[in-house]
């Protein structure tokens, strides 16, 4: 027979998140073994070139002011003390500074900004509409027949953001399925739910500064998910999300 | 003295040779010298499995790296992917001078080194191997670079050192 048209319509969703850049602080119990490690370890370490020089040039100091022998032995040395040098670096070192940890956190939640949390993953979130309510959403799009349902996930991406998006899909496989039925009103023999489909990407570059064709995205940590999604929703796509 | 005045078991005696055993063992195949080549694996198909997946780290901090590499390969263990070899490239040494042309001309030097350890895996399933990326990307820790690729023979050269004189000679003879 004719293959039938399946009840169910096709969706492919694509979960786009960037990586974080800084690594998270640590936690306590972390910090006081990093702290005692470090210390054990300069308790048991021997000196090194510089360190050996420095003593050995200050014990000549030391005797060039109690006695005036020193002239001959002065013509060996160079020029330069080690103390000299770790002055220098000390200087150079307080003329760097370091970017801040905590950027857009004083911006107040901007939540439309990439700079938001950058020790933890970010991800895409946009207002569709489906049926009559208008609801966050991982961008998704309708799977057209004769396309792979990872092509409507980059389709879908693609409506969202534009065409050149430095990001890598993670594999052909989907990472998570929801499936959904339409109240009893709109259902038809043909059309009894949806299915969508997750893939992931990682975001290459940082910088979106295409146009962007609907005004309502979020860039939104796996915490304030709950904030957006809808439970169910929420509970399939949190089973495929690291933190 | 009944320790010392044990008796040694002589050629003549008929307990000679009371306590050989290499005799029992299966003979072993003398060992040879040279490294033969890697094989590959099937990389398309319907499986969907790759064939040898380098996993190569590079940093500045040799700690760190080192730290990273053991952490990667454990990883493996418990995810059972089977890890064919582990090994660690020859560091490079930079040295960085700098111009400082305000007044006198100062070079200050500085001394960098460059460490790479090599995680190399077989047996990686398509359907796995993203997940498996995800968790090393999100774990890496600061100033470490992450590279991985397939293994080539070129990958597999670069670890051998050149010999010129055999080269020469083979020259030489052809």
């Amino acid at each position: 027979s004719a293959a039938a048209p399946r009840p169910w319509k096709l969706f492919g969703a694509m979960c786009l998140l960037r990586l974080p850049r800084i690594t998270q602080p640590l936690e306590k119990v972390e910090e006081e073994m990093a702290a005692l490690m470090e210390q054990i370890e300069l308790e048991k370490s021997l000196y090194s070139d510089h360190e050996i020089r420095k003593l050995e040039e200050e014990e000549q100091l030391q005797r060039k002011k109690e006695s005036l022998y020193d002239e001959d032995e002065a013509h060996g040395r160079t020029v330069i003390l080690a103390r000299d040098l770790e002055e220098k670096w000390e200087q150079k070192f307080l003329q760097f500074k370091a970017a801040p940890r905590i950027t857009d956190a004083d911006k107040k939640n901007d939540r439309t900004s990439l700079d938001r949390k950058l020790d933890s993953n970010l991800m895409l979130l946009v207002k569709q509409k489906i049926g009559n309510q208008e609801l966050w959403l991982l961008p998704q799009v309708e799977w057209q027949p004769g396309e792979t349902l990872r092509g409507t996930a980059e389709r879908a991406m693609a409506t969202f953001l534009g065409d050149h998006i430095e990001a890598k899909v993670l594999g052909n496989a989907p990472y998570g399925i929801y499936k959904y039925k339409f109240p009893r009103a709109i259902r038809t023999e043909n059309n009894v739910g949806a299915k969508v489909f997750f893939f992931k990407a990682f975001l290459q570059s940082s910088d979106l500064s295409q146009a962007k064709l609907k005004a309502d995205y979020l860039w939104v940590t796996k915490k304030e998910l709950g904030d957006y999604l809808k439970s169910e929703y929420l509970k399939k796509v949190n089973r495929f999300l690291l933190d | 003295d009944a320790l010392l005045g044990c008796h040694r078991s002589y050629r003549s005696r008929p307990t000679h040779g009371i306590g050989k055993f290499k005799y029992l063992l299966p003979k072993e195949p003398p060992k040879k010298r040279k490294e033969k080549v890697q094989m590959k694996e099937i990389d398309a198909g319907t499986e969907y499995q790759y064939g040898d997946v380098n996993i190569q780290m590079t940093s500045h901090d040799l700690c760190l790296v080192e730290h990273f590499a053991q952490y990667v390969h454990r990883l493996c263990n418990r995810l059972s992917i089977r890890v064919n070899e582990s090994y660690a490239m020859p560091t490079k040494t930079n040295e960085v001078l700098f111009m400082e042309e305000r007044g006198s001309k100062m070079q200050l030097d500085a001394v960098l080194t460059t460490h790479q350890r090599v995680v190399q895996i077989r047996g990686l399933s398509s359907t796995f191997a993203p997940i498996l990326l995800e968790i090393i990307q999100s774990n890496q820790p600061e100033g470490v670079h992450l590279l991985m690729k397939q293994h080539t023979e070129a990958d597999f050269k670069s670890r051998l050192k050149s010999r010129p004189e055999l080269e020469e000679l083979l020259a030489e003879m052809s």
